[in-house]
C-alpha cells in the first residue's frame, strides 16, 4: 500500500512532551475553564476559550514563529490536545486545517497578516466549499467567481453547510475562475487530465462585503451551527485570491486531508471524554448491564484508542515528510467507524436522553450520523481509497 | 539499530521469507520446515533481545513480526528467536536464573494458546516450537518454569508447530510484577504485529488479482461494489497496523502499565479487523480462495487461531471497558 512507512516512526520524545504536559497543566492551574453562560452560543465560548488558550501560547504550536505559532511540532499540538481531552475542557481550536492551508497556498504577505490574526483568535474562519448542487463533488460546484478587465472578481453563487458563518468574519471561498466541467465527471478523487481540477480557485472572503447574505441553517438536532451563504455580484480583490488561479483544486484537497484526520480536527478529546464517561457509568451499574453493553464499551474504547494511536501515526509520518494526501480518506473512514458506533452505543447506555432528560448525548449522536456525510462521503472515501492507494482500474461507466 | 542497519535486517528477512514461504499446505513437510528453521537461524536475529539494553527496539522486533506474518513460514521467529530471549531477558533483570535452561526455548501457554489464568495448569502447549529444545511457561503470579516439549498438539494453523507438555517443569524464576506486566504486552505485541503482516499482505493479494481478474469483459476491480470492499479491508487493516505500531512505540517508551493498556487495544483490534480483512480477501479471489490448493486458508488459519492467541477479544474489552485508573481523568470525567 503507498503512503505506509516500513520502518520505525519517531512518536516524539516523551521526556519532551512530558515537559510541556507539565507547563500546560500548571497554566491551566492559573487558568481555568471559562464557565459557558446559559445562553450563550456555542461558538461564542469556543471563542473566548481559544483567546485565553492563545495567551498562554498553547494555539499553533506546530506554526513556525513568523507566522504566530511557536515552531514546534504536530506531536506537541497532539500532547495539548490530550490534556484538554483528558480535563474534560474544550478541544483546541478548530484551525489546524485552514492553517496548513494558508502556509502552503498563501503568499508570504497573507500567510504573515492572516495567520497571526486567525491564531490570536482575532479572525474566526468558516469553510466556503460545499454547494446545494455540489456536496462530496466539488467538482460539480458553481459557484463563479468572473475575473474583470480591471483585475478584480465578481462573485455568484451559493454555498451550503458552512458551519458558524454567522459567527465568522472570514470564509475560505472556492469558485470556479474557468468554465465549468462536462457533467458526471470524477468523484473527488481527481484525475490529473480533467480540467475540473484546474478550474477552481480559492480566495479569502470577508463575510460582511456587500453581496454576502448568511442565513443559519437548523439541523437535526435543532442546532443552527451550519449556514446557507448567498453571494450576489461579490467585489474580491486579486489580493485576496490565495495561491495562483487554478489553485483552488489542491488547496481544498490540503484542507480536507488534515480535515479527515480526528486530530486536526480537535474530535479526539471530545471522543475520549465520553469513552470515559460510559466506562464510569459501566463502573456504577456493574452487573446490571444488558446483555454485551460492556462488550460494546470496550470496543468503543478500542475504536477511540486505535484512532488515537493512528493520528498519532500520521502525525509522525508527516512529520518523516509524507505529505497529507488521499491516505487522509482511510483516517476519516476510521474516524466514521469510531464516532457512530461510540454515539450509538451511549444512547444505549444512556436510554434516558431519548425521553427527554438529559440532550447532549442526543444531540451528539444526530451530530455522529452527520460523520459519514460530511468532508466528503464514506462512498467517497471508499473511491478514494480504491483509485489513489489502492490503484485500482477506473470504474468504465464514470 | 541505525535506520540503515534495520533496513538491511528487513530485506533479509524479506528476502529469507519470499525464498522459503509454503504456496501451499502440501510444501509444509517435516524435511522443509526444518531446512527452512535453519536458514533463517542463520540470519543470527536470536540476539536481537537477549541482551541488555537490548539490540533492537521492540518497535523494531514488531516490524519485523509484520514481515514474518507477510509470508506463509512454518519458520518460529516468534517463539524462538524474539518472545523466549526476552523473557530470559526480564527475568535476568530482576533475578539471575539459577538453573541453566534448554539450549534454544520456545515460549509455554495455556492448553488453550492463552495466557495462563490463575487456576493451577497441569498441562500447557509448548507453541511455535519448531527448532525449539524446550519452552518457558510463565504462571499467573510471574512464576517461570521451564517445561520439556511433548508429541505434536493439533492446531488449525498449518504452519505452526505446536507440542504438548507438562506444565510441573523445572522452576527458573519469577518476574516481578512489572516484569510481567511487560512481558504480556510484549507477546501481545509480537502476536498482533504478525497477525497484522498477514492480514496487510493477504488484503494486498487479493487487490493485486482485482485489478487482473476479468469477468463481464472488464477486470473485476473496476467494479464499485469491489472496490468498497477492498477500500474498507485496507482500513481495517491499516487500524490494526496504526494500533501495533503505536503499541510496539509505547514499550519501548512509556511505563508498563500504559504499554499494556496500548497493547491490549492492538491485539483487540487485530482480533476482529484482521479476520473481517482476510474474509473481504477471500470474496475477491472467489471460488478458487475456497480450494486446499490456494493459500487464502492458510492466511485465514494464522488468523483465526491467532485471534484465539494470548487473549482473545471476549478476555480484553471488559478489560478494557474498565475506568481509567488515572485520578485526574476520573476526576475530570465524573463532574
Amino acid at each position: 500500500m503507498t503512503g505506509t512507512t516500513d520502518v520505525p516512526l519517531d512518536f516524539g520524545d516523551p521526556a519532551d512532551l512530558e515537559r510541556l504536559r507539565q507547563d500546560f497543566r500548571t497554566w491551566l492551574a492559573d487558568h481555568p475553564l471559562p464557565e459557558r453562560g446559559a445562553d450563550e452560543p456555542l461558538p461564542l465560548f469556543l471563542h473566548r476559550w481559544h483567546r485565553q488558550l492563545h495567551s498562554g501560547g498553547w494555539v499553533g504550536l506546530d506554526v513556525p514563529q513568523e507566522y504566530g505559532g511557536r515552531g514546534l511540532t504536530a506531536l506537541h499540538q497532539v500532547a495539548v490536545s490530550d490534556e484538554l481531552g483528558a480535563r474534560g475542557a474544550p478541544g483546541v481550536p478548530r484551525i489546524g486545517y485552514l492553517a496548513h492551508a494558508l502556509l502552503r497556498f498563501g503568499s508570504e504577505e497573507q500567510r504573515r497578516r492572516l495567520l497571526p490574526r486567525m491564531l490570536r483568535g482575532d479572525d474566526v474562519w468558516c469553510q466556503g466549499f460545499s454547494e446545494p448542487g455540489a456536496g462530496s463533488d466539488l467538482v460539480g460546484m458553481s459557484t463563479g467567481a468572473e475575473r474583470r478587465p480591471e483585475g478584480h472578481y465578481v462573485v455568484n453563487g451559493q454555498k451550503l453547510w458552512t458551519s458558524y458563518a454567522q459567527y465568522s468574519r472570514l470564509c475560505l471561498l472556492l469558485a470556479r475562475t474557468g468554465l465549468p466541467p462536462a457533467p458526471g465527471s470524477a468523484d473527488g478523487a481527481g484525475t490529473p487530465a480533467a480540467s475540473p481540477h484546474t478550474s477552481i480557485s480559492a480566495f479569502v472572503l470577508p463575510l460582511d462585503r456587500p453581496g454576502v447574505t448568511v442565513r443559519p441553517l437548523r439541523a437535526a438536532n435543532g442546532d443552527d451551527e451550519f449556514c446557507e451563504l448567498f453571494l450576489d455580484d461579490v467585489r474580491l480583490e486579486e489580493s485576496e485570491r490565495i495561491g495562483s488561479e487554478g489553485d483552488g483544486w489542491p488547496l481544498a484537497m490540503t484542507t480536507v486531508a488534515y480535515e479527515r484526520n480526528a486530530l486536526d480536527t480537535g474530535h479526539l478529546s471530545k471522543y475520549g471524554l465520553l469513552v470515559e464517561r460510559l466506562r464510569r457509568a459501566a463502573d456504577e451499574r456493574r452487573g446490571t448491564l444488558a446483555d454485551g453493553l460492556l462488550s460494546d464499551i470496550g470496543r468503543c474504547a478500542v475504536d477511540y484508542q486505535v484512532l488515537v494511536a493512528h493520528a498519532r501515526r500520521r502525525t509522525a509520518e508527516r512529520l518523516a515528510g509524507q505529505g497529507a494526501g488521499p491516505e487522509s480518506s482511510v483516517d476519516k473512514l476510521l474516524m466514521t467507524r469510531a464516532e457512530q458506533r461510540l454515539y450509538e452505543t451511549a444512547l444505549k447506555v444512556f436510554p434516558e436522553e431519548l425521553y427527554g432528560e438529559g440532550a447532549d448525548v442526543l444531540s451528539d449522536y444526530f451530530y455522529s450520523r452527520a460523520a459519514s456525510v460530511y468532508g466528503g462521503t464514506s462512498q467517497i472515501q471508499r473511491n478514494i481509497i480504491a483509485k489513489r492507494l489502492l490503484s485500482l482500474p477506473a470504474d468504465r461507466r464514470a | 539499530m541505525e535506520r540503515e542497519e534495520f533496513t538491511l535486517v528487513r530485506d533479509m528477512l524479506r528476502s529469507f521469507a519470499t525464498r522459503f514461504r509454503a504456496d501451499s499446505p502440501d510444501d509444509v513437510e517435516p524435511s522443509t520446515r526444518a531446512t527452512a528453521q535453519r536458514a533463517l537461524d542463520e540470519l543470527g536475529l536470536t540476539d536481537l533481545r537477549r541482551t541488555s539494553p537490548p539490540a533492537a527496539t521492540v518497535q523494531e522486533c514488531a516490524l519485523l513480526a509484520e514481515e514474518h506474518g507477510r509470508q506463509p513460514l512454518t519458520t518460529s521467529l516468534l517463539g524462538t528467536v524474539l518472545l523466549a530471549p526476552e523473557l530470559l531477558r526480564l527475568l535476568a533483570a530482576d533475578e539471575r536464573p539459577e538453573s541453566p535452561h534448554g539450549a534454544r526455548p520456545t515460549i509455554a501457554l495455556a492448553r488453550d494458546l492463552r495466557f495462563p489464568g490463575s487456576a493451577a495448569a497441569t498441562n500447557c502447549v509448548a507453541w511455535d516450537c519448531e527448532g525449539a529444545d524446550g519452552a518457558l511457561y510463565v504462571d499467573a503470579e510471574g512464576g517461570v518454569t521451564h517445561v520439556e516439549p511433548g508429541p505434536p498438539a493439533p492446531t488449525a494453523d498449518l504452519l505452526r508447530g505446536v507440542r504438548r507438555a507438562s506444565a510441573a517443569g523445572r522452576p527458573v524464576g519469577r518476574l516481578t510484577p512489572q516484569a510481567h506486566q511487560r512481558w504480556q504486552a510484549y507477546a501481545l505485541v509480537v502476536v498482533a504485529s504478525e497477525l497484522v503482516g498477514a492480514a496487510r499482505s493477504f488484503v494486498e493479494q487479493s487487490v493485486a488479482y482485482a485489478r487482473e481478474r476479468h469477468q463481464y469483459g472488464r477486470p473485476i476491480g473496476s467494479f464499485q461494489a469491489v472496490q468498497h470492499l477492498l477500500a474498507d479491508a485496507s482500513a481495517l487493516a491499516e487500524a490494526c497496523t496504526s494500533a501495533t505500531r503505536y503499541a510496539a512505540w509505547s514499550l519501548d517508551n512509556e511505563p508498563p502499565d500504559r504499554a499494556l493498556t496500548a497493547a491490549r487495544v492492538a491485539k483487540a483490534e487485530v482480533n476482529a479487523s484482521a479476520v473481517e480483512a482476510v474474509y473481504a480477501g477471500m470474496q475477491v479471489f472467489g471460488g478458487i480462495a475456497q480450494t486446499w490448493e490456494h493459500v487464502a486458508h492458510l492466511y485465514l488459519r494464522r488468523i483465526l487461531v491467532g485471534a484465539t492467541l494470548l487473549a482473545t477479544t471476549a478476555d480484553l474489552l471488559p478489560a478494557l471497558a474498565a475506568p481509567e485508573a488515572d485520578p485526574t481523568i476520573a476526576r475530570e470525567a465524573t463532574r
